[in-house]
């Protein structure tokens, strides 16, 4: 009996090993996730570029970074990528160190700490408006790229938020075509859930994905009444209480009560979401055209998935909906690439590139010519662009305290923690800050 | 490595630890002094002074505002919910850490064949980063009852939706994850309590209960020490978990003082507002850890 209270130590071999084991996992993981750096043609570099992006610009940024190379070898492009939350952290500490990359993503507009708006005030983006593609942005959109007339971003176009549904799973509902009212919208989800499939897929858990919903609505219940929103809550002469986005609010909640959602959205991610959609667990989900390929990828077959736009009213002729530029790039003031940097810019502004990029995230191209291609999954957006699209909310917003207290709020409102009067009361006070 | 170190210390270094015999010279630990201030100490005292500014973490550094950041941490309201949910945590984690800690130690200390290989398992979690851990602690929370922890244990909870549930799921996995690093220090704890005193105990007649009550526990104090103070540490300042898991939700239910003075510096860019929760956090956890010291040390005895 008391040998069995004085024992031998942890075999250390066997420790070690796992131990080595685990480490050599790690460093493999850890090798794989390294900044990727674009093929060189040689020692022929004179310069070397930083860039530093979100993951959504891979794609894209890969490959035009591979087509300056050839157009101009004597300059060497080094792209590093990483999640948004990520970026957010690392790069506002290097650019408040001083250190930043001579190009970097930036988001369009106000309302996030790594906005245009945010990071020029600070006088820390080079001004691009001498680039003639600059001439020609949308007169829509110029907030999302000019600070007091002046372009410090650029962006391949925008993306819309809608509904990604399944074709399959609608046909086999017996519905023909997409809703394009309210009252059609919510037909839709009904027959759905009668065909046994969750409607709507929500995965609330990953905070961006809990404001799709009011910004698919916001568009009809607001912009469509008054385009100047914005201006007059700037002014301090609007406000959310007293707006419709209480009627947003309202309806998001309806489209719960109605059992429309998945069961427990809030403890649902985005995978989670997406896979229900692809594999024909949902009908549907509100999401941001940008993240079609994801959509895509997941699916038995791409073709099965396609959007429309989420009606947010019962006249089909007042439905607005969202359209906001995609996240992009600006360069840094103060590096001594500066110029180099620039020109880069001035690269992807030709129409070629601009379509390449768009191409590459199912986007809508800024500008377009006869070589633009769009998505056929968007083609049902096109009509609202020219005169019922309004940029992204947050992109107007002035401070970036707002949107995380909407992603808070609606967490709140779906978990049954809150109600609609406390929800907007706090955003507007956020707003106030 | 701390670990392997602890688990191989015998019971005459222990006692020899505590008696004055031999005082390792300071110099040894001089390279890791000057590591460690240049490091970690100076960056830390210089940040400091942000604690009295307005800084926005790009451009100039802002401009002096006396104590105001403090004002507004004492009624910020969600500040001050969050250093509840912190409290909670930390309680629920030391409590049960370490509980499960010994319990593990206690059953891994006796003569099985597969000891050494139970003893690895229990402790292959501390190795993985807690952020993994979170990542993959996600998917076993599936909220669908078919899949995750719901499908094994045929339940239908929403582990990290529902606002009074994520806390406790939280500290959950970081339990699971932490649960081998004190039974690891508790069987080095056991490696100091001597054979002869239990053998003493058993001619007295003392059965297991009575040998572990008067005979391990007084002598296990020294490693229930540091367990209670790494783990209070730990659940004070717990940041990657929350984050990755549900930074900070659904709505606030989650969030933490780090996860608040996360959120000021990086999302909405008030690096001064943030840096004067962190001298806050700093602080308290200081003194948290000294009383405990205090307390804890009072019952230690030796062999």
């Amino acid at each position: 009996m008391t040998d069995l209270l004085h024992q031998a130590r942890l075999s250390r071999g066997q420790f070690l090993r796992v131990m080595g084991g685990l480490a050599a996992a790690t460093l493999a993981t850890a090798c794989s996730t390294r900044p990727e750096t674009t093929a060189t043609t040689g020692g022929a570099a004179a310069t070397e570029l930083k860039f530093i992006g979100v993951a959504d610009q891979k794609t894209p940024m890969d490959e035009l970074a591979a087509a300056y190379q050839k157009a101009k070898p004597t300059v060497r492009l080094t792209t590093s990528y990483a999640p948004t939350d990520q970026v957010q952290t690392s790069l506002r500490t290097q650019l408040g160190a001083g250190n930043a990359p001579d190009l970097h993503v930036v988001y369009p507009g106000n309302g996030s700490a790594m906005s245009m708006t945010q990071i020029a005030q600070a006088g820390l983006l080079a001004d691009l408006s001498a680039q003639s593609w600059t001439q020609t942005i949308p007169t829509g959109f110029k907030p999302a790229f000019q600070l007091d007339g002046k372009t410090y971003l650029y962006s391949a176009g925008s993306s819309v938020i809608g509904a990604v549904y399944n074709k399959k799973v609608f046909e086999r509902a017996g519905i023909d075509a997409p809703p394009t009212t309210w009252t059609e919208f919510l037909a839709v989800c009904d027959k759905l859930k009668k065909a046994g499939v969750v409607p709507i897929a929500l995965g609330a858990q990953t905070p961006w994905v809990t404001q799709l919903i009011t910004y698919a609505l916001v568009p009809s219940t607001v912009y469509a009444k008054d385009p100047a929103f914005d201006d007059k809550q700037l002014a301090g002469q609007a406000t959310f209480a007293g707006s419709g986005w209480r009627q947003a609010m309202e309806m998001y909640l309806e489209l719960q009560k109605r059992g429309y959602f998945n069961d427990k959205p809030n403890g649902t991610t985005f995978e989670q979401q997406t896979s229900m959609v692809a594999t024909g667990k949902a009908g549907m989900a509100v999401q941001v055209s940008a993240v079609l390929p994801d959509f895509r990828k997941a699916a038995a077959s791409p073709d099965d998935l396609s959007m429309f736009p989420v009606p947010g009213a019962d006249d089909a002729n007042s439905v607005w909906i969202p359209a906001g530029v995609v996240v992009g790039l600006g360069a840094g003031a103060k590096g001594k690439n500066a110029e180099e940097a620039k020109a880069f810019i001035d690269f992807l502004g030709r129409q070629e590139n601009i379509n390449a990029w768009a191409k590459a995230i199912a986007a809508i191209p800024l500008t377009q010519d006869a070589s633009s291609s769009i998505d056929p999954a968007v083609q049902s957006f096109l009509p609202f662009t020219k005169d019922r699209a309004v940029p992204f909310m947050d992109q107007r917003w002035p401070n970036a305290e707002v949107q995380p207290v909407h992603f808070a709020v609606v967490q709140e409102l779906l978990g049954g923690d809150s109600t609609i009067d406390e929800a907007l009361k706090k955003m507007d006070e956020a707003y106030r800050k | 490595m701390t670990s392997l170190t602890a688990f191989r210390s015998r019971p005459a270094r222990a006692a020899r630890r505590r008696g004055s015999a031999v005082t390792p010279p300071w110099l040894f630990a001089a390279p890791a002094l000057v590591v460690y201030a240049i490091v970690v100490l100076y960056p830390a005292v210089s940040g400091v002074v942000y604690a009295f500014t307005d800084w926005s973490g790009i451009g100039a550094d802002g401009s002096f505002v006396g104590l105001a950041n403090f004002a507004t941490l004492f009624g910020d309201e969600q500040a001050m919910g969050s250093i509840g949910n912190t409290l909670l945590l930390t309680l629920a984690i030391v409590v049960v850490q370490n509980g499960i800690g010994l319990l593990l130690a206690l059953g891994v200390n006796v003569k099985l064949r597969s000891r050494a290989l139970l003893r690895v398992i229990f402790f292959a979690p501390v190795v993985v980063s807690p952020v993994m851990v979170a990542f993959l602690w996600k998917y076993i929370y599936n909220p669908d009852p078919s899949a995750g922890l719901n499908g094994l244990l045929g339940l239908h909870v929403d582990w990290l939706g529902d606002p009074s549930v994520a806390l406790w799921s939280i500290a959950g996995m970081v339990v699971w994850q932490n649960a081998g690093y004190s039974m690891v220090i508790f069987l080095a704890g056991l490696e100091g309590v001597p054979r002869e005193l239990h053998e003493a105990a058993m001619i007295d007649g003392a059965g297991t209960w009575q040998r572990f009550r008067y005979v391990t526990w007084p002598l296990l104090a020294p490693a229930l020490t540091i367990n209670l103070m790494l783990s209070t540490i730990g659940g004070l300042k717990l940041f990657d978990q929350v984050f990755a898991a549900t930074n900070g939700g659904p709505g606030y239910a989650t969030e933490t003082l780090s996860t608040v003075l996360y959120k000021q510096a990086f999302v909405f860019g008030k690096y001064g507002y943030s840096t004067a929760i962190a001298l806050v956090l700093a602080l308290f956890v200081a003194a948290v850890s000294l009383v405990q010291i205090y307390y804890t040390r009072r019952r230690e005895v030796t062999a």
